[in-house]
């Protein structure tokens, strides 16, 4: 139960702070890092909400203890958009209108620029094979979907 | 829900980490990729009061292939299976039903080791060690030694494991040449546990009749469930698949649970194992 | 206005902080000091509470309080839900339960701790004593004779029987050629919002003053019913609704976890906050559907319905936070859809259960459509006739409008037989039973469905009144033109994700004629925003829309005064705002003038001399909108589905939506409203199903088991626009948004029965699982 010094590289910054082994890499980011971009949905990996990098892959920060995370580097949806500017996914979600609430997305923008680093094909059911593991209450995915498709032919097309 | 406290431990080499399982016995449990450990943790089902993080043991991450097997270090993430072109080359089946664990982003995480310690009947990984015959490597201060599929999983969460030892690798031999293999799931989503899967591996002999056929089921008991005793009947002619089918779902031990009834499992059974088996031959080439 | 922004698929202004992550959802405020709270939850769903000790909890380390009924129910006064109506059970609920537990997952204890990890370390040391008693799980074990009460006030479970009868249907029934009967139901299911519930209260004791920070849809009922809770004035309480991730209804009544914490703010003088956790979430937040209908239709051989009989059952859960008739209710009352029936019956009744309590999710009355478009189907089958056939010969046409329903509920300005014969044609009706037959051969089953809805969205107080519900149905604004021009504009609803910044910016900006960049939205803060009956019902773009434009066209009449003192005319009738300046019609053409609205509003604030005799200086106008008892929009979903007999496996092909939802304040939006209500009609018609066992023991509670769809099981839908607008409104806007989980339950279960029909095989019971349609195969 004793707290111990973690110290953690988020989006390439050091943040240092005490805390039990025990908390959550998600719970750590929101109150020790104070980045709350990264939201909490369901704490047993399913709903996605939690998602962001670890080494440059998603990664559930809610099945991760933050210490753990010590030596690597984490990235969180607020290292995304470069000085104000919208990446092409968080601009094409805009566009297509594929967010309502908003609760999900930091989690759905992290799982699929990860996916798109990768130029892959603009291919409308490897999109939902990858957004399967993102839950949306609002949009019924479909607008998710087309925007994914808008980055996804534009990266390929850089 | 948040887990109750522990205390955590980050060995750098294997000798470390089985040191300290040793050392702390029974409250002590492993940390692999967390995917599965985690959710239990957090829900407070599981409680360690040690937890021995295995992350920094890179001697545990490798995908190796010897001219008779796949040999994968405990440590290697699904992922990295998912994606490993040897492995396509020599053993297809296994990235293409690795891709079936869960989501991308459990796939980054998840591991080998986890998975088959964890022996959750549902899962892939003991589906495929089972099928394929795998060997399962364990190590202990005592030293190592390897466990056939077929004796490793024991229960529903429960193997051949000893207090104190860590599975380290597993070894996966290749399909032989000309062997065609099928796995078929059923799950309501994708990414879901399947309700019932099936896995089978199929070799041809001369004018095309059976040679070899493996066929193996999650979701019919306790742990993945070969059926030899069903499919060495079938071997020696020609494949109807529809009545292995038949056979299989007749011969397996069902009871309705919360996931499912008995009855629809049963009907799963007899749908899964006939397009997998099915599968299997059309990949496999008549020698 | 030239170019009107209403209506426009305008981009939304509340993204950008959503992308970013640097939305403000609850859990995001930080406040210095705060404390965090967990409950200990029965694990039983019926028991009596003896000795409960807290006293190891109290000495945990970081646990700064623990209290139990016995102390929160001495600082709260009990929530009592008594409307005057015929056959509806007063109830009284406590804050916390002392005498028993009701359901698995009933709040007896509240620890106040450091952080969370304490407090549910904490909680582990809570020790109380529960005598199990027999549990009720299903209306059925209610209602059984010798059933043990689940709330002792009451002499039975019975909580809510109403009966109706319109006409005289006994005379049709004995009349009709053949008499129809077709049974539906539904499982019981949750909102699920990916934000869980939460609250976070600040008691200043200087001020005597609470802020309550809280997601809810609405923020002026909360605060009205916090303050009296509490024993506060009203001026006391302060509610700010931060962003919401989703609500869907479960986000307006105030909790007994979110009072307790209330009352422990003010006790400890710190203040206190509370994140549900998603198991929490899904066992003990609010539950909703699980209906069942019996459906009986007097017809004449050639379709023509002389009469219906409804019977309708719901199981409300444990404790009534909404009067138990309430969501019953409109399932009947607009039963009879888009039909000429006059001659009508209903009988419905609401038991309680030993389950989590019931509330209104996004489209309470969802089961009707597919009563009603499921017994037509029916009825063409058992007649042999095509059901669209049977469709037309009852359905209203646009030249028997307005129409009082057999419940007193007058259609107007619907458009359903229009929405039908253009979904049929867009998904290729005709050329249906081929491709049906061509699949046969290939041993494929195939099924087309149809579903017309009349959505009833936005009551009006009379409708209320007429309920016996107390309560209005208005809503009202605020527009505020500053000295710079920039326009504030306010409105008694809370958004969660319906884009209410964008959408009402463009009403205003509309009516007044500026650019929407202009007009900036403020609400969900009860100091600021006028008291309004908050967004619930698919009542915001109607209420909110109308009374925002209404106070938008007071102070653009305002303005235009102004300006036609400025320029010497004798009235402003030739003067209108065209993007922030004044223009004057002069020869049939528009000149822009000097004047500007910036100019104008300086003038009145700053320079009021100016302003014509008598004219308050300034630049606001407050007005409220009471809208008609009710008003309706209407859609037709038709879906094509292949069923795989072999597993039971039902899947969709093609999903078609026709819709005429009136004015539309930003198409984009209001496509993005049918996507996501479409996408949670298919998740109960599929997939959603709260399984608890007879003891009352929930068997599937976290988001692995209760199976929430994901972008794999969730189609493309076609979207056709055919609005036309309602005169009955002063924006002609209908309302909608609950209209596709509607459609989609009637789409999904008419498609399937058409898929199994040849079969011989009728499915009654939603979610079709592969387990339940085998089941009726095998």
């Amino acid at each position: 139960m004793a707290k111990v010094p973690i110290v953690l590289t988020i989006n390439g910054e050091r943040h240092e702070f005490l805390a039990e082994a025990r908390k959550l890499l998600s719970d750590a980011l929101r109150e020790d890092c104070h980045l709350t971009g990264t939201h909490i949905g369901c704490e047993h990996g399913v709903c996605g909400a939690c998602t962001v990098w670890i080494d440059g892959r998603p990664g559930r920060s809610c099945l991760t203890f933050a210490v753990q995370m010590q030596g690597h580097q984490v990235t969180t949806i607020e290292a995304i958009a470069q000085d104000g500017k919208l990446s092409a996914l968080q601009q094409a979600l805009h566009e297509e209108h594929g967010l309502q609430c908003g609760f999900c997305t930091p989690g759905i923008v992290m799982s699929c620029e990860a996916w798109l680093r990768d130029r892959p094909e603009p291919d409308e059911v490897a999109v939902r094979e990858l957004l399967s593991g993102n839950l949306c209450r609002c949009t019924g995915y479909q607008n998710i979907v087309s925007a994914v498709l808008k980055a996804a032919r534009q990266t390929r097309g850089a | 829900m948040k887990p109750a406290a522990f205390d955590y431990h980050r060995p750098q080499t294997l000798g470390e980490a089985l040191e300290l399982l040793a050392e702390l016995g029974d409250e002590a449990r492993p940390l692999a990729g967390g995917q599965s450990l985690v959710p239990m943790m957090n829900m407070r089902v599981a409680r360690p009061e040690h937890l021995v993080d295995l992350n920094d043991l890179a001697e545990l991450d490798f995908i190796g292939v010897t001219d008779r097997a796949v040999e994968i270090g405990a440590m290697t993430r699904h992922r990295a299976v998912e994606h490993s072109e040897p492995v396509t080359r020599s053993c297809p089946i296994l990235p293409v039903v690795v891709h079936t664990i869960g989501h991308d982003a459990i796939r980054e995480r998840g591991t080998l080791g986890g998975s088959l310690a964890l022996a959750d009947p549902s899962a892939q990984w003991p589906l495929l060690a089972v099928l394929l015959d795998a060997r399962i490597e364990l190590a202990s201060q005592s030293g190592r030694r390897s466990v056939a599929a077929g004796a490793f999983f024991t229960g529903v969460f429960a193997t051949a494991a000893e207090p104190g030892e860590l599975v380290v690798a597993a070894s996966f031999p290749k399909l032989a040449p000309g062997e065609g293999w099928g796995y078929r799931s059923f799950t309501r989503r994708l990414g879901d546990f399947a309700i019932v899967a099936a896995a089978a591996t199929v070799s041809l002999g001369p004018a095309g009749r059976i040679e070899t056929l493996r066929l193996t089921l999650s979701g019919v008991g306790d742990r993945p469930v070969r059926l030899d005793a069903v499919t060495d009947r079938f071997r020696g002619r020609a494949l109807d698949a529809a009545e292995l089918g038949r056979a299989v779902a007749a011969a397996v031990t069902l009871e309705d649970d919360a996931i499912a009834g008995a009855p629809f499992r049963r009907d799963l059974t007899e749908v899964l194992s006939t397009e997998a088996v099915n599968e299997a031959a059309q990949r496999a080439r008549v020698r | 206005m030239r170019d009107s922004p209403l209506g426009k698929p305008l981009l939304r202004k509340e993204d950008f902080r959503f992308l970013t992550g640097t939305g403000r959802y609850l859990d995001d405020i930080e406040v210095p000091r705060a404390l965090h709270a967990a409950f200990v939850r029965s694990p039983h769903a019926h028991a009596r509470l003896h000795r409960i000790d807290l006293s190891r909890a109290k000495a945990a380390p970081g646990v700064v309080a623990v209290v139990g009924g016995a102390d929160v129910n001495q600082w709260t006064a009990p929530l009592r839900m008594a409307p005057p109506i015929e056959g509806l059970q007063p109830v009284e609920v406590q804050t916390l339960p002392t005498e028993k537990v009701r359901f698995q997952g009933d709040p007896v204890v509240c620890i106040v701790a450091a952080d969370r990890y304490l407090a549910e370390d904490a909680a582990e040391l809570i020790e109380i004593e529960y005598e199990p008693l027999p549990a009720v799980a299903s209306f059925a074990a209610a209602l059984a004779p010798g059933a043990p009460l689940v709330d002792e006030s009451l002499s039975s479970n019975l909580v809510s029987h109403q009966s109706f009868t319109a006409g005289d249907p006994a005379r049709r029934f004995a009349e009709a050629d053949r008499i129809v009967e077709a049974r539906f139901s539904q499982r019981r299911q949750t909102h699920l919002p990916i934000e869980t519930r939460g609250c976070l209260a600040v008691w200043d004791e200087g001020r005597q003053h609470l802020t309550y920070h809280n997601p809810n849809q609405a923020p002026h009922p909360l605060r009205s019913t916090l303050a009296a809770r509490l024993g506060l004035g009203e001026s006391q309480v302060t509610v700010i609704v931060p962003d919401i991730g989703g609500g869907f209804g479960q986000k307006i009544a105030l909790y007994r976890e979110e009072l307790t914490v209330a009352a422990l703010a003010r006790h400890l003088k710190r203040p206190v906050r509370w994140r549900e956790d998603r198991l929490e979430n899904l066992l003990a937040s609010s539950h909703a559907r699980e209906d069942k209908a019996r459906l009986r239709a007097a017809v004449t051989n050639a379709g023509t319905i002389l009469a219906l009989d409804l019977e309708l059952t719901e199981d409300f859960g444990a404790y009534c936070f909404y009067p138990a008739n309430y969501l019953a209710r409109v399932v009947a009352m607009i039963l009879t859809g888009a039909y000429k029936v006059k001659d009508y019956r209903f009988d419905v009744k609401v038991a309680l259960t030993n389950k989590c309590g019931n509330g209104p999710m996004r489209a309470p009355m969802a089961i009707t459509s597919w009563v009603i478009e499921g017994a037509i189907d029916k009825i063409a089958r058992e007649l042999s006739l095509d059901p669209i056939e049977v469709r037309r010969r009852n359905m209203l046409r646009a030249n028997e409008l307005p129409y009082v329903t057999a419940t007193e509920q007058r259609l107007e300005d619907i458009t359903p037989f229009e929405t039908m014969e253009r979904g049929l044609k867009t998904i290729d009706y005709a050329g249906f039973r081929a491709r049906q037959a061509e699949a046969r051969v290939a041993g494929r089953h195939l099924g087309l469905g149809v579903c017309v809805v009349v959505e009833s969205t936005t009551y009006g107080s009379a409708f209320y009144k007429a309920a016996g519900i107390p309560g209005s149905g208005h809503e009202a604004a605020w527009v505020k033109v500053e000295p710079s021009g920039a326009v504030n504009a306010s409105v008694g609803l809370m958004a969660s994700g319906q884009g209410y910044e964008t959408t009402f910016a463009q009403v205003v900006a509309a009516t007044i004629g500026v650019d929407p960049a202009q007009v900036q939205l403020h609400i969900g803060n009860t100091d600021v925003a006028p008291y309004g009956m908050g967004s619930r019902g698919a009542r915001g773009g109607t209420a909110g829309g109308s009374a925002l434009h209404l106070a938008a066209t007071e102070v653009k009449e305002k303005v235009l005064a102004i300006a036609a003192q400025l320029l010497n005319l004798n009235s402003p009738d030739q003067l209108h705002i065209e993007d922030g300046a004044i223009e004057w019609l002069s020869d049939g053409e528009w000149t822009r003038t000097e004047l500007t609205l910036a100019s104008i509003a300086r003038t009145a604030y700053l320079d009021p001399l100016r302003l014509p005799g008598g004219m308050e200086p300034g630049l606001e106008a407050h007005r409220a909108y009471d809208p008609p008892p009710m008003t309706f929009s209407n859609a037709t979903h038709l879906c094509e589905v292949e069923v795989t007999t072999a597993t039971g496996t039902v899947r969709i092909l093609r999903y078609v939506i026709a819709e005429d939802c009136g004015t539309v304040l930003n198409e984009m939006i209001v496509e993005g409203q049918q996507h996501g209500a479409t996408a949670l009609g298919i998740a109960g018609a599929l997939y959603e199903a709260l399984d608890y066992d007879n003891e009352g023991q929930l068997r599937n509670g976290t988001l692995a088991d209760y199976l929430v769809p994901t972008a794999c099981e969730i189609p493309n839908f076609e979207i056709i626009a055919m609005h036309t607008p309602n005169r009955r409104n002063p924006i002609g806007s209908k309302g909608m948004a609950e209209g596709g989980v509607m459609g989609a339950i009637g789409a999904i279960g008419n498609a399937v029965n058409a898929a199994l029909a040849p079969l011989g095989i009728e499915a009654t019971e939603q979610p079709f699982s592969p387990e339940y349609i085998r089941s009726l195969l095998r």
